[in-house]
């Protein structure tokens, strides 16, 4: 059977240097024209010369994600898919609990008119919404920026208040405690209700769990992601209905359940949002 | 001189170093990949020395979570750059543009035949929707969501226009053949009807859409996948990007 394997082996190779020698040959034909894969040059830490990212271990940090010269994340924030912290004229410090959603931009302002030096802090808890961008701002404590805002120099955020999405801040406004502010110009809306402002530190946490599977689902290596693979194909034909008809009982495989805490609650509590 | 002084030195300090942290990188991902350590005491930020400051496999495109594996139709193109999480489905003729994230993790997203999300989209679906109705996200056949639009738990049935820009917030309904312009910011819960061009933030009226405007809307949805028919004849279907993995771990003398 050895030698049975070792010459399947030989012909498979075979078979593999032919088709490299083919996709050469099809490289050629295509002349300057083809497309070149190469490896991924994106790095998800990177240093500007000697301002490197001090990012704590449970931070989830997105692949996609770009954290950029001197920034400081905090224990279980999370930084989502295609981020941009851009720490490279001064110093960005996110805190802990606070999680920064999908396509942010997260920068600071070495000068701006006024002459003042931004650096950026984002507090503890705090909600950054999807492509939101903050450039050079304070943001509070358990804060919720709406997503698509953008808070331009010298805004602060005060604990507890809330940017409504698709706002644009002008500079130096300050945003007091509790309060909802949205539009462009970005002006005072209406006062947040104890409902309200509960639910932003529960959706703080929410994100903290829900970091957790992500994390764990990007770090998993190759040979981590093909046994999944093969689980779920062999998972999927199983109809719970037909399972218990037959009285059959069948176990999920423990890599494909998902954690209690990130699965909705059965409650019909209603989710506040910033209503107009 | 400078140049050529640089260029030597570089040649000297780079591969010694980078090799030292790609050969670390490699023997942690040989391991075990994953933060776990000892727990630590204070609230200071203490980095895990694990971390992985550049992966050469990149961001992967289709991230399954627990039993949701994202699937994409056949004849999709979706770029390179996209994140899809969860539960995503893209039907037939459908594309995803460069730079755009359709997280389906709290719940379903669905972009349907023919339609498009353009780049730098955000799509994502909140758990619940303050209507009460399902809060998934679907997107209908022929709707084109224009360029960096954030989209989250929203309906759009067939034959919309999206503008660039623009934001749906939770349990918005933009009924079919209705246009919103670039920029637009659909307040939660909000309706926009049939055959109406609406826009601002938050979105308003402006006028109702000429018979003409209505048919060019699905002329628009079936240019762009002529378009991404372009771009998905580029790419092969299994990419060769192994054969630099191998040449580069045989390079650092990691088995490959």
């Amino acid at each position: 059977m050895g030698t049975l394997g070792r010459a399947i082996y030989t012909v498979g190779n075979w078979i593999r240097g032919s088709g490299q020698a083919l996709d050469r040959f099809g490289s050629l034909l295509q002349g300057s024209y083809r497309l070149e894969e190469h490896l991924s040059r994106h790095q998800t830490l990177m240093n500007v010369f000697d301002k490197s990212p001090l990012v704590d271990k449970d931070v989830f940090v997105a692949p996609s994600a770009s954290v950029i010269g001197d920034v400081q994340i905090g224990k279980g924030s999370s930084i989502w898919y295609g981020c941009v912290l851009r720490g490279d004229v001064n110093n960005i410090s996110v805190g802990s609990g606070t999680n920064i959603q999908d396509n942010s931009l997260v920068h600071v302002a070495q000068t701006n008119l006024g002459g003042k030096v931004l650096p950026t802090t984002i507090g503890d808890k705090v909600t950054v919404g999807h492509s939101a961008v903050i450039h050079g701002c304070t943001v509070e404590d358990e804060a919720f920026v709406g997503m698509g805002a953008t808070l331009l120099d010298g805004v602060v955020v005060e604990k507890n208040a809330m940017v409504a999405a698709g706002s644009l801040v002008k500079e130096n406004t300050r945003i007091p405690s509790g309060e909802v502010w949205g539009g462009n110009p970005a002006k005072f809306m209406r006062k947040l209700t104890d409902k309200e402002i509960a639910y932003i530190s529960k959706s703080a946490e929410n994100y903290i769990n829900l970091a957790h599977i992500h994390s764990a689902e990007n770090s998993k290596s190759f040979d981590e992601i093909e046994v999944e693979r093969a689980l779920r194909k062999k998972y999927a034909r199983k109809d719970e209905d037909y399972d218990s008809m037959l009285g059959i009982v069948r176990e999920t495989p423990a890599e494909l359940i998902l954690p209690e805490n990130v699965l909705p609650e059965k409650t019909t509590t209603r989710v506040p949002t910033t209503h107009y | 001189m400078a140049t050529s002084l640089a260029r030597i030195s570089r040649r000297c300090v780079t591969p010694s170093l980078s090799s030292n942290l790609i050969r670390r990188y490699f023997a942690a991902e040989a391991v075990a990949v994953a933060t776990t350590e000892a727990p630590k005491p204070k609230s200071e930020v203490t980095p895990s020395p694990d971390r992985a400051k550049w992966d050469y496999r990149g961001q992967r495109q289709i991230i399954p979570l627990g039993q949701w594996l994202p699937k994409v139709a056949v004849d999709a193109y979706v770029a390179p750059n996209v994140v899809l999480a969860g539960q995503v489905t893209v039907w037939d003729g459908s594309s995803v543009w460069n730079g755009a994230v359709l997280r389906g993790d709290l719940n379903k997203i669905t972009l349907g035949f023919c339609s498009n999300v353009q780049e730098r989209c955000v799509v994502h679906a909140a758990w619940s929707s303050p209507t009460g109705l399902p809060a998934e996200t679907l997107i209908d056949r022929y709707v084109t969501v224009g360029a960096y639009s954030l989209l989250r738990s929203c309906t759009i049935e067939p034959e919309c226009i999206i503008g660039q820009h623009s934001i749906l917030m939770e349990g918005s309904l933009v009924e079919t053949r209705s246009i919103l312009e670039a920029g637009s910011v659909v307040p939660p819960g909000r309706r926009i009807p049939s055959g109406e061009l609406w826009g601002g933030n938050p979105a308003r009226f402006i006028r109702a859409l000429t018979n003409e405007e209505t048919l060019e809307i699905p002329k628009l949805a079936v240019a762009i996948n002529h378009l991404s028919g372009d771009y998905f004849s580029e790419f092969l279907p299994y990419s060769t990007v192994y054969l630099e993995v191998e040449k580069f771990k045989k390079s650092l003398g990691i088995a490959v």
